[in-house]
């Protein structure tokens, strides 16, 4: 807490979102009951990082995998130079190119403030509307034809202090996600567009395996 | 002749005037419950120097609980932000670390972690940042920038560039745990505020009345926050607890003390229905009272939490021989100095085994205990002479001149044997019942955790429990607590403490810890890497455009900037180098201290359940002490029990050896034997089925009921034989007197039995309960006890 608290106040901090009046939930009661049907999700995505400090926003490729209950895979760069996966109890970041992992239990990384998680690790958003409302403050809700855009804010205060806003767009028709972004209090962001979404299609269960041989695999500190 | 002794007597009473005046104008409390424990104990001494040095004694801690986490954080705020403004009451008020408010004050300390970098590391960092190196390793934090998924990394490379931090920030972070700088809970609804006090000299209160005084204040200019927005105010921290502790100790004192006095005169009301005489009694104790706490005042050091006992006790006690000279006074037809010798073999037998038992208590290393020891010997010495000198002559002229007055109503109740059969039968049933229980439920469980060394109520320690809870996540860390004379030996024992703490890690001994190591000076390191960084301000136009044509943008350099200029401004210093900004100061301050020729470093160590025993004999050395409370209640389990056994096998050995010189009779040493270890089963009867437990204090009333409550069988049985075994002659001697007595003790030790320290509540407890049995039993037992085992021998019958 100390150091985490101490290196992220080295950001000046930005303005805050503009709060809107009592928006309506109604789209994303329907977003997320379809998440019901939800088994397995697979996607490409097109990662834009953009940071206060840079002239040029960084983009890169990734692909994300899903299978409920609980297998994840995140990867960014093509080939991956990064890799989330979540396996059994832990969740593991991979850095392909130094054949190093680093290993959190996923109960620790649950826990309210922890600051290894990344918001988009904590997919699916959301178990059902509760879970939905006790995770996210909704600040906007905006729906254009068959996109929906959703403005949140974390409920979690020590993720509150640092976001500024979460973003995601979704198709209220299926249900897919088109993009996922989360603005930092500084106003640097990460957005994620998401393409070739694939619903409930066989994922092949290695997908969710990595050979750790060779790799040297620590604990996360 | 007359004219003289009338002076004499006026020069005695100014004497003890004047003396009362001098001693008690000295008498103070101690409010650390660490100077209840033996100083000798390793722990005790870890503890208390963690204290001295750590604890700041002008820092209070506000807890602001509220329903939702933005009423906390803003209620906490404008707390802070209101005290803030007071400048004479309040120095400084924070509801955020300071570098919240300014994050560049930071560059300092990630400078000096830096330069606080082994060598190599340092030589590899400038390499980096050579002409020929530093647009690959901007290339590299462009790829950090672009691929990570660690928050942390993202959000500081943004601002670093050159990645300077990512080494120095990573050996800050690898001890993990130990998160010791939290203001608001993870949920966020429970933040704190500390506040520094204004006007402390040397950032400590004068007395414990102004720091009452002071956390008042403070209350009060924020009680208008107190259940707005839901929220709930707590006070916690040094000046809190010590005001807590020191004002339930006045109270406790003052309480035990005026209801002794009123038991015991409700008590002698009832028995002599006489008002006088009572007003007498009266006065004497307090005279008693006055002269003891003088002499304690003007001899002993502070007044303990478990002192603080001894006025109700001494009280009690003394208060016996008063009974006993005022019931030989009835109808005694000679003079006063016969009367004294009269009553002289009674209360030296009586109060020196009291005062030895008490005194005693001197051979347990607890110093809490001791001191009460002391204390209530003292005045128990103080009791017997006062009773003898002063209220002895003024009790006979008041029965020679009011002539004999009838026995009472209660004094012909208790004498009658039909009063005598009914209490043998309640006797012998209460016995069996509290046999029974022990039986049933065994005898008392042990509870040697620092609960005994707590006080009952406290809110601030009840804040500071919540508080515990809420930011803390880990349960019961140890602390580590390293020493040394100088900032060199310091560190070396770091070095060392740290390699034996990964071992235990690696053993599974340990889950975490976290050392001052990374923010320990290495003077050694700091001299040679400080050429080198120094030489970085040079470069700073390169580095800045190479940055800008890499893709920065100008704010990207700004903390390698201050960060250069930092490293600059210390050349002209001589290491060891400590960072002294607020901000430093602030994370200094938990983990490293200066004071006069020592120098103390801090840390925390997250032991695995059970093994916390273990890691002591692991982690040691000179001036190393891994400590914690449950550590504490480990080692006093070890030493204070085998003590206590000591002393009272002592006492035993003595007592036996006095009751062989007096009796030379097997039988009546056989019956006090008898007797004392029935008294002993059904006091173990009584506790468990009242659910007490034995913890460090109470353990003292084993002591004091051999040197007080054995009193009671040997004054009975002393009586039988000066009676030729006349059970009503002795009864009509002593019984009214040994009641009152065993009334009077039970209630200045009953009178502390609802003192807000536990430890001293359960010593009262015991010894109340004690004390009745042992009269209960002696009188209603020993009697027929007695006739039966001499009912062949004709002297006797």
């Amino acid at each position: 807490m100390f150091t985490r608290s101490l290196f992220l106040s080295l950001m000046l901090f930005a303005g805050h979102a503009v709060a809107a009046d009592t928006p309506d939930l109604a789209p994303i009661k329907r977003w997320l009951a379809k998440q019901d049907e939800l088994r397995t999700l697979q996607a490409d995505f097109a990662q834009t990082r953009s940071y206060k400090n840079l002239r040029d926003p960084l983009a890169a490729p990734g692909h994300i995998w899903y299978s409920a209950p609980g297998s994840f895979r995140w990867e960014v760069g093509d080939p991956a130079k990064t890799v989330v996966l979540r396996k059994a109890e832990n969740y593991y970041v991979i850095t392909p190119a130094k054949k190093r992992a680093e290993r959190t239990p996923s109960a620790a990384l649950g826990q309210p403030g922890n600051a290894r998680r990344m918001p988009m690790m904590d997919f699916p958003f959301a178990k059902n509307f509760e879970d939905f409302n006790r995770k996210f403050e909704t600040l906007a809700v905006a729906t254009t034809g068959k996109r929906c855009h959703l403005e949140l804010l974390p409920r979690d205060p020590q993720a509150k202090n640092a976001l500024s806003a979460i973003r995601i767009d979704f198709d209220t028709e299926t249900g897919h996600l088109i993009a996922f972004e989360f603005v930092t209090k500084d106003g640097s962001s990460m957005r994620n567009e998401f393409s070739n979404v694939r619903i409930n299609q066989k994922i092949d269960a290695l997908q969710f395996d990595y050979d750790f041989t060779g790799y040297e695999v620590i604990d996360a500190k | 002749m007359q004219n003289r002794r009338r002076y004499v007597r006026i020069a005695v009473a100014a004497f003890l005037l004047v003396f009362v005046v001098a001693g008690l104008s000295r008498i103070s409390f101690n409010v650390d419950i660490l100077k209840l424990l033996p100083v000798g104990l390793r722990q005790v001494q870890g503890l208390s120097l963690m204290l001295k040095e750590f604890v700041s004694d002008n820092e209070l801690i506000i807890t602001v609980e509220a329903p939702t986490a933005e009423a906390a954080e803003a209620n906490a705020d404008a707390i802070a932000a209101k005290l803030a403004g007071m400048p004479k009451l309040v120095k400084r008020a924070y509801s955020k670390p300071p570098w919240e408010k300014d994050g560049g004050q930071l560059s300092e300390l990630l400078a000096f972690l830096v330069l606080n970098q082994p060598p190599d590391k340092v030589r590899a960092l400038t390499e980096r940042l050579s002409a020929e190196k530093a647009p690959g390793t901007l290339r590299e934090t462009l790829d950090k920038l672009s691929e990570s998924m660690n928050p942390q990394e993202i959000a500081l490379l943004g601002y670093d560039p050159y990645d300077i931090s990512g080494s120095a920030v990573g050996s800050l972070m690898s001890g993990g745990g130990g998160e010791q700088n939290k203001f608001a809970s993870a949920d966020g609804k429970f933040h704190i505020i500390i506040v520094e006090a204004a006007g402390t000299k040397d950032g400590k209160f004068a007395n414990y009345n102004e720091a009452i005084a002071w956390v008042d204040a403070v209350q009060r200019a924020t009680a208008e926050w107190q259940g707005r927005d839901g929220c709930r105010l707590g006070y916690t921290g040094e000046p809190a607890i010590t005001g807590s502790i020191a004002g339930s100790m006045q109270h406790d004192m003052q309480e035990s003390g005026v209801v002794t006095l009123v038991v015991i005169a409700l008590i002698f009301y009832f028995c002599y229905r006489r008002f006088r005489p009572l007003l007498e009694l009266q006065g004497m104790l307090l005279l008693v009272f006055a002269v003891a706490l003088a002499i304690a005042g003007l001899f002993l050091s502070q007044l303990t939490v478990i002192g603080v006992g001894s006025s109700a006790i001494m009280i009690g006690l003394s208060v016996d021989y008063g009974y006993f000279i005022y019931q030989r006074a009835q109808r005694f037809r000679g003079t006063v100095r016969e009367l004294q010798s009269q009553c002289l073999r009674y209360i030296v037998w009586t109060a020196g085994t009291t005062g030895a038992a008490f005194f005693a208590l001197n051979v347990s290393s607890l110093p809490g205990l001791s001191h009460l020891g002391n204390l209530v010997g003292i005045g128990v010495i103080v009791g017997a002479v006062v009773m003898l000198t002063v209220y002895a002559p003024l009790v006979l002229r008041r029965s020679q001149r009011e002539g004999d007055a009838p026995p009472s109503l209660v004094e012909r109740a208790v004498l009658s044997p039909r009063f005598h059969r009914a209490g043998a039968w309640f006797t012998i049933g209460l016995v069996v019942v509290l046999l029974a229980g022990l039986a049933w439920k065994g005898v008392p469980a042990n509870d040697f955790s620092d609960r005994a060394l707590r006080p009952r109520h406290s809110e601030a320690y009840d804040a500071l429990d919540r508080m515990t809870a809420k930011l803390s996540d880990q349960a019961d860390p140890l602390n580590l607590l390293i020493e040394g004379d100088s900032v060199e030996v310091v560190l070396a024992r770091l070095c060392d403490v740290e390699k034996q703490l990964a071992a235990a890690q690696s053993r599974g001994e340990v889950v975490s810890f976290r050392s001052a190591l990374p923010l320990w000076p290495d003077a050694a390191s700091q001299r040679e890497n400080l050429p080198l960084l120094a030489s970085l301000a040079n470069e700073a136009p390169r580095l800045r455009q190479a940055a800008l044509d890499a893709g920065f943008k100008e704010d990207a350099f700004m903390l390698m900037e201050n960060l250069l200029k930092q490293w600059s401004a210390w050349a002209q210093r001589t290491p060891p180098i400590w960072p002294d900004n607020d901000a430093s100061r602030w994370v200094l301050q938990r983990l490293a201290h200066h004071d006069g020729d020592h120098w103390y470093a801090m840390g925390f160590v997250q032991p695995a359940p059970g093994r916390e025993d273990a890691l002591l004999d692991k982690i040691s050395g000179d001036g190393v002490y891994l400590t914690g409370w449950k550590l504490l209640s480990l080692e006093l389990r070890r030493a204070i029990p085998q003590e206590f056994v000591h002393a009272i096998v002592g006492i035993v050995v003595v007592v036996l050896a006095l009751l062989i010189f007096a009796f030379r009779d097997a039988r009546s040493i056989g019956l006090f034997v008898g007797v004392t270890l029935l008294v002993f089963a059904c006091l173990l009867g009584a506790m468990s089925l009242f659910g007490m437990t034995w913890n460090f204090f109470n353990l003292a009333a084993l002591l004091l009921l051999l040197g007080t409550g054995t009193d009671y069988s040997i004054l009975l049985l002393l009586a039988l034989r000066r009676n030729g075994g006349d059970v009503p002659g002795a009864r009509k001697e002593l019984f009214v007197v040994i009641c009152l007595c065993a009334c009077s003790a039970s209630a200045g030790f009953g009178s502390i039995s609802w003192a807000n320290h536990l430890g001293l509540a359960s010593l009262g407890q015991t010894c109340a309960l004690g004390l009745l049995l042992d009269a209960a039993i002696s009188l209603f037992l020993i009697p027929p006890l007695w006739t039966w085992l001499h009912r062949h021998d004709p002297a006797t019958g």
